[in-house]
């Protein structure tokens, strides 16, 4: 671990509905080059946290800073200070193409900004096909291991959508990548496929923040790791401790051990 | 000073009143037939106007053009009401919503209602405007210097009439309560089982119905053309939205709200500026409060 | 290469609808009027199927395309053409300012605060000094370019052109990067959002060019006719507009063109339907959209996405988009 300043760091951030508290009172950092795992059991709010960081919700509270400065405004707005996202119920476009999909993610990041938006206008009336947009929806079709560009996105099982997802996070080239459940529904080789985008991003020095509830998955891929329950942080450290820690055991066994066993 | 005085000539005037009254009534009847079909439908039926001038014009057509007695012009007209809304859920609303693919084609089917019903109309009926011919009014009479035209106590004694009826439906009768569960949440009321489609269908009879004798009754003040149906259209979904959707008795409030409007801002500012008055207080409404002035109690 | 194939349908469609046309005044006007609603239609293909916001103001916009050209020519003394120019600029502006007024509103909502609006619009053409007021502004000189007066075919032949290379341009756009993100935004607005596309800007830039393209229509029919009063643009031209597309197929902007010549054709050419024709269009309307859900339409329908009704409500609470 560095002891540099971190990559992505949030502090004091919380979020309720009606009286219901998903996110409160949850600081965490992510350094460069990190995969930070997030488990927690159903409801605990790892997706309300993934929503508050990319700006998909508004936070009631708490700051947020990549690299040194402060992560304010719409997601719009923060996908270009380089957030990217997949999502736990798979938003892609059914009507379009995989190959359509795999590629919005570097389309918008063509067009950010009203100025970009205007001159995309043009720009695709006059030269609506690039050739290299091609031979990169086949590249990033590699990285995740997926295939058949031409197909409907509505044709394709959960398990390749949440690739295409992440494939489309890939082409946006962020610094910060956000998975939720990335695993849900995904056989060995999207589990391959989501594990190797996470290693490359590693590998360059990006951050990735890894929400699933394969608790073996996340603490294998996972440098840190950090438990939530009921909106609030239980535990944060390394797998092995975590694995161990009294908290684990509380909240996956403590109350209701035979549900977990089956 | 002379802005005070006119402003107390207008607002003392009880010729303009009883008009908010008229035009209060006939706004609120279709916004209850636009809640009618919210609560049972989860949807806006933005064919309600055609379907009031659809049973106005019919009944002014039979008894002008063939003689028949008002009462059962009436009938034929709220019947045919019945059965254009009940046709419009079979054969149009639902199989479009079945398919789950969001409002926007929903929006466009009502349109292409709307639209037909008015073609309709214009065809068989001709375009040009027809006095209304309503089933039930009385002798004008005067109050002090304003007169009570022949429509004024039928029209509210038939609102006063449908809201309480409404009411004691939804709140008061099982399938009522059931209706306003699906209307709710239509995705659990379906998993649960509940007759989704006998609600449906009654709440767009229900709504058909209202409409109709709103429309009918209302015609006998204005006279009515086919021309009529998108107005009242918009003016019922107005009268819902202003009032809200939280219970039966706000589109009678939103219903009163806009007669203030379309009678004193014409009446101060003339005519026109109540036409830009209503977007911009759409506006206003829409954004800031969908939820209209009675909100719907949240259940968390 | 069958993308290919609608563009070369079309083209070829409107040539021969020139051919058919010829120096025939009536049919002239009749292919004029088609190509008006044609671009009306063209303008409102942008933010209806390719954003997914129904914006119904679209009578307002053509509206303004021909009172830019009345007004710059009756009190200003420009050229027509000017006026042409003028027109989507200003057009564009208008629904800019209006979509960002309702920028929180969408479905009925929107759609009825847009047709208010539309009504409300009109209502102020006929009650200012410089619109002529209720009868309007009749009698605009004819179009000229710097001393050539084209002749009415040559009019008519421009303005093909120009509704052509609108059809082809949006057909590309559709297709590019631009239409993808578009397109996207109208299935899953939450996955252009955090991809670094702004929706709502998004949709402020699909209005303005829906809006210009409108406004052309409305220009090129003040041009040809060359009077204009507010009764020409009622709120029947925003249903038909809406309904073209429909009619023509939404997949490509052809279809708008297609539709517009249908509905033309229907209402105004073929004297036995005389008034049904507008009746044959609202219906069929309806029949497509009842039986033809995928096939014509194509709105992509979320709740196909599979898994049971419970799944969809339980999962679409999960992803609170
Ligand atoms: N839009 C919303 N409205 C009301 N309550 C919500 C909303 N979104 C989330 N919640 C509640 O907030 C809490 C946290 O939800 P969240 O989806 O963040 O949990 P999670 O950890 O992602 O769960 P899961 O593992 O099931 O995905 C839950 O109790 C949930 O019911
Ligand atoms: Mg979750």
């Amino acid at each position: 671990m560095t002891t540099a300043d971190p990559l992505l760091s949030g502090s004091g951030l919380s979020k309720s509905y009606g009286g219901v508290h998903a996110v409160s009172d949850v600081s965490f950092t992510l350094h460069a080059g990190e995969v930070l795992g997030l488990i927690g059991p159903n409801g605990a709010g790892k997706t309300t946290l993934v929503d508050l960081v990319t700006g998909a919700q508004d936070a009631d509270t708490g700051e947020l800073v990549l690299t040194g400065s402060p992560l304010r405004g719409g997601a719009a707005h923060r996908a270009a200070q380089g957030l990217a996202r997949t999502f736990q119920h798979p938003q892609l476009a059914l009507d379009l193409s995989v190959a359509d999909n795999l590629l919005l993610g570097a389309y918008a990041a063509r067009h950010r900004g009203l100025g970009r938006l205007l001159a995309g206008l043009v720009r695709g009336i006059l030269r609506p096909h690039a050739p290299a947009d091609r031979a990169l929806a086949e590249r990033l079709a590699t990285s995740v291991g997926i295939s058949g560009l031409d197909r409907h996105a509505r044709d394709l099982t959960l398990g390749e959508q949440r690739l295409v997802e992440v494939g489309r996070a890939l082409g946006a080239e962020p610094c910060v990548l956000l998975l939720d459940e990335p695993f849900a529904g995904a056989d060995a080789h999207g589990v391959a496929g989501t594990t190797r985008v996470i290693e490359v991003l590693r590998g360059a020095g990006h951050g990735v923040i890894l929400v699933d509830h394969n608790v073996d998955l996340v603490t294998t891929l996972a440098d840190r790791v950090m438990l939530m329950e009921r909106g609030r942080v239980a535990f944060e450290g390394s797998p092995a401790d975590c694995l161990a820690s009294p908290e684990m055991q509380r909240v996956y066994f403590g109350t209701a051990p035979e549900e977990v066993a089956s | 000073m002379v802005g005070l005085r006119a402003g107390l000539r207008g607002m003392t005037n009880p010729q303009l009143w009883i008009a908010v009254v008229e035009n209060g009534c006939f706004f609120a009847l279709l916004g209850l037939a636009f809640y009618f079909n919210l609560t049972g439908a989860g949807f806006f039926n933005f064919g309600i106007g055609a379907i009031a001038m659809a049973a106005a014009f019919t009944g002014s057509w039979l008894v002008t053009e063939h003689g028949l007695s008002r009462p059962l012009a009436g009938v034929v007209g709220v019947l045919g009401a019945i059965a254009i809304a009940v046709v419009m859920e079979l054969a149009v609303v639902r199989p479009v919503q079945a398919r789950g693919e969001g409002e926007l084609s929903a929006l466009v089917a009502v349109g292409a209602s709307l639209f037909t019903i008015i073609q309709l109309s214009g065809l068989f009926l001709g375009h040009e405007a027809r006095s209304g011919q309503p089933f039930w009014s009385t002798a004008p009479f005067s109050v002090g210097s304003a007169r009570v035209g022949s429509t004024v106590v039928p029209i509210v004694v038939i609102t006063a009439a449908l809201f309480t009826l409404s009411y004691l439906a939804l709140q008061r009768t099982r399938l009522g309560r059931l209706t306003r569960a699906i209307g709710n949440d239509t995705d659990a009321a379906r998993v649960l089982g509940l007759p989704i489609n006998t609600a449906r269908l009654l709440s767009f009879a229900a709504a058909g119905l209202i409409a109709a004798l709103a429309g009918i009754t209302f015609a006998g003040r204005s006279g009515v053309s086919p021309d009529n149906a998108l107005h009242w259209t918009i003016t019922g979904f107005l009268a819902l939205v202003i009032g809200g959707t939280g219970t039966v008795w706000a589109p009678l409030l939103g219903g009163a709200l806009l007669a203030l409007a379309n009678v004193f801002i014409p009446f101060y500012f003339g005519g026109d500026v109540l036409a830009y008055g209503l977007v911009v207080v759409a506006m206003l409404f829409f954004a800031f409060r969908p939820e209209g002035v009675f909100a719907p109690r949240v259940r968390v | 290469m069958s993308a290919r194939l609608p563009n070369v349908a079309g083209v070829l469609g409107l040539v021969l609808l020139v051919v058919w046309a010829g120096s025939d005044l009536y049919r002239s006007s009749l292919l004029v009027t088609m190509l008006t609603y044609a671009l009306v239609a063209l303008g409102m293909y942008v933010p209806f199927v390719l954003a997914g916001s129904l914006s119904l103001s679209y009578s307002a916009y053509a509206a303004t395309g021909a009172y830019a050209v009345a007004i710059g020519t009756a009190h200003a003394g420009w050229p027509l053409w000017l006026g042409m120019l003028v027109a989507p600029p200003v057009a564009a502006i208008i629904a800019v300012v209006l979509g960002a007024a309702t920028m929180r509103l969408s479905g009925f909502y929107l759609g009825a605060v847009t047709l208010l609006f539309a009504e409300a619009f009109i209502q102020l053409l006929g009650n200012l000094g410089v619109t002529g007021g209720p009868s309007g502004i009749v009698g605009l000189p004819l179009l000229s370019f710097g001393g050539w007066e084209p002749s009415p075919q040559q009019t008519v032949l421009m303005a093909v052109v120009l509704t052509g290379v609108l059809a082809l341009a949006l057909d590309r756009l559709r297709r590019s990067p631009w239409g993808v993100v578009i397109r996207a935004s109208r299935e899953v607005p939450i996955a252009v959002d955090t991809a670094g596309v702004s929706v709502s800007v998004l949709n402020l830039v699909a209005l303005g060019a829906g809006a210009a393209i409108a406004s052309l229509g409305g220009a090129l029919f003040t041009t040809y006719v060359g009077a204009v009063n507010p009764e020409t643009f009622s709120v029947n031209v925003i249903f038909l507009a809406v309904f073209m597309p429909l009619i023509g197929g939404i997949g490509n902007p052809w279809g708008a063109v297609l539709g517009a010549a249908i509905v033309v054709h229907l209402t105004l050419n073929v004297d036995s339907l005389a008034s049904s024709g507008t009746l044959l269009v609202s219906l069929s309307v309806l029949v497509i959209l009842v039986l033809f859900p995928r096939g014509v339409l194509g709105f992509a329908g979320t709740a196909a996405r599979g898994g049971t009704t419970l799944l969809t409500t339980v999962t679409k609470r999960g992803a609170r988009t």
